[in-house]
């Protein structure tokens, strides 16, 4: 390293004081939201002694329970058809000589970059316009339509690396298109759509904005149920709640690794 | 490439109505919950408003309220707040992604999961861990009054500059990752030139490293700046009443009774032409920074 200087050394130890800042700033309000969910005290000033009497509390909450379940249920099902959906766009597109590729690649874009609050908004007078009952099925639609872009930009992602003599030489030894696919293509790109499957459900778990437009009255997801018993001001559960909900990212984290080692 | 050509899968992959059958299904479902949907905001802004629900009569009263005073003055000050919390991101998270791209393969790793875990984090939660910090009982606060720096707790909740930090906070990551992509790929032999010929750091930086990451700082902005412009629930759980966003006022126009579903849709349109006018220019800029190069 010819060009290390002065200057070049002080612009480092700068950045990594700014580094490790930054490393503080995103995790502090996570560990105290952590550590005061086992304070014993109703109002979140000062330390009273260690108690899990809000683990207890969460654990009798059926309204928790059922929001917990729903938000579970709408994941699995808007990820299920997103990524079906999403699967089939993104083979679609794969011909390059598709006229009306550039189009719908605009099309994808459009949902990625809008606003949620817009999303929400517009699919929400859409089901008011129709005199569509709000519910359960409204929030499932509204999550497949904000979800069904990412998966399809992720298993693109995964097809452009895709061999195309393969299919020459999986013909070329008699296989049909129909064998190709299951046989040679699509365990090729299934990393990529278990990718996309795994985005679309995180998003549609986490997502507050879209689904506060497009419930009606009952159906609660998690994010829903937590947003209102933070106005009602119930604040020390909800401690207790978000230490569950992180160590559960966590895990999923933690699992999700020698998982995607095993099918890569 | 061209090695299919008159070959017989040329004409499978040619056909373009099995492309056309496949994406069908996805054209449907967004005109159907995407585009549609806008054409009846569009629709509803020329609505009379009703309690609950909305008249079926034509009104330009709407489009007069949305330019009153009131919802302009939110409007710019979404736009400054997003602005800002850009800004700030930029200036945070450009540091942060060029400690990560200089690192080790190994670090580099690390380092992008320990950004991203806090960001797996449920949304709602992140933003009330800092209601949590912030509060006039909260840690910082007791911690300030036990170190003899502060008498009364300060009202640090309910402020911009609670609204701003928490922004910064949730859109920080959107801003590091476009930004350690464009660096983890630089070429520091161009450094190493620059400097055989003389130009010292600073002047390098500013020379190469900067326009070279331009393209990450771009994509980090617009990803930020979107969002944030209309942004609902950072504002409603740390910000003051007074200072609503513009998201704020559209959700309490749909939300609280008396409805009124025509005002709630000139401001999405007009935010709506925003974002569009935004991802208009920053697109043509972009697109004459890829001329120059």
């Amino acid at each position: 390293m010819t060009y290390q200087s002065n200057i070049k050394r002080f612009f480092d130890g700068f950045n990594i004081v700014i580094f490790t800042l930054i490393l503080l700033f995103l995790y502090i309000p996570i560990l105290i939201l952590i550590i005061y969910s086992f304070n014993d005290s109703k109002i979140i000033s000062g330390w009273s002694g260690f108690t899990f009497k809000y683990y207890k509390i969460l654990w009798e909450n059926e309204n928790l329970k059922n929001a917990f379940l729903n938000s579970l249920l709408v994941a699995s099902i808007s990820t299920i058809i997103s990524t079906t959906i999403g699967l089939i766009t993104a083979l679609g597109l794969e011909n390059r000589y598709f006229k009306a590729k550039k189009f719908i690649q605009g099309i994808i874009f459009l949902p990625l970059v809008m606003p949620d609050i817009l999303m929400g908004i517009s699919i929400a007078m859409l089901f008011s316009f129709l005199r569509f009952p709000m519910g359960r099925m409204t929030v499932i639609i509204a999550h497949i339509t904000f979800c069904v872009s990412y998966t399809i930009i992720v298993i693109q992602s995964r097809l452009k690396g895709f061999d195309h003599t393969l299919q020459e030489a999986a013909m070329d030894l008699g296989a049909n298109k129909t064998k190709f696919f299951w046989k040679v293509k699509f365990p090729i790109i299934l990393p990529g759509i278990l990718a996309a499957a795994l985005l679309a459900f995180t998003l549609s778990l986490d997502d507050f904005i879209i689904t506060f437009f497009s419930t009606g009255r009952g159906f609660n997801t998690l994010p829903i149920y937590v947003e209102s018993a933070i106005r009602r001001g119930s604040v020390t559960t909800i401690n207790a709640l978000s230490t569950i909900m992180i160590l559960l990212t966590l895990f999923i984290t933690i699992i999700s690794k020698p998982i995607r080692k095993m099918i890569i | 490439m061209e090695r299919y050509t008159n070959n017989e899968i040329t004409k499978i992959e040619k056909d373009n109505k099995s492309s056309l059958i496949l994406t069908t299904p996805f054209l449907i479902w967004i005109t159907f919950f995407f585009l549609i949907p806008y054409l009846i905001v569009i629709f509803y802004s020329v609505l009379t408003p009703g309690v609950y629900d909305i008249k079926f009569i034509f009104s330009l009263e709407s489009w007069k309220a949305a330019f009153s005073s009131s919802y302009l003055d939110s409007i710019t000050h979404s736009l400054v707040m997003s602005l800002l919390t850009t800004i700030i991101t930029i200036l945070i998270g450009f540091p942060v992604a060029y400690v990560i791209a200089n690192s080790s393969k190994r670090k580099q790793n690390l380092f992008i999961v320990l950004i991203i875990i806090p960001f797996w984090t449920n949304f709602i939660i992140r933003i009330f861990s800092w209601k949590i910090f912030l509060s006039a009982q909260g840690l910082l606060n007791n911690a300030l009054i036990y170190f003899g720096l502060i008498d009364e707790p300060l009202m640090l909740l309910r402020t911009n500059g609670a609204v701003l930090l928490v922004m910064v906070y949730v859109y920080l990551p959107y801003m590091i990752l476009p930004i350690y992509s464009v660096l983890e790929k630089f070429n520091y032999s161009l450094l190493e030139a620059s400097m055989d010929l003389g130009a010292n750091e600073i002047r390098s930086f500013f020379k190469i490293t900067l326009p070279l990451s331009m393209e990450g700082i771009f994509a980090g902005s617009i990803l930020v700046f979107i969002p944030a412009l209309g942004t609902y629930i950072i504002p409603q759980l740390v910000g003051h009443q007074s200072s609503a966003f513009i998201g704020q006022l559209i959700t309490f126009k749909v939300k609280s009774i008396p409805r009124n579903w025509p005002l709630a849709s000139a401001l999405s349109f007009i935010l709506l032409l925003l974002v569009a006018v935004i991802l208009f220019t920053g697109y043509n800029y972009y697109k004459q920074g890829l001329r120059r190069k």
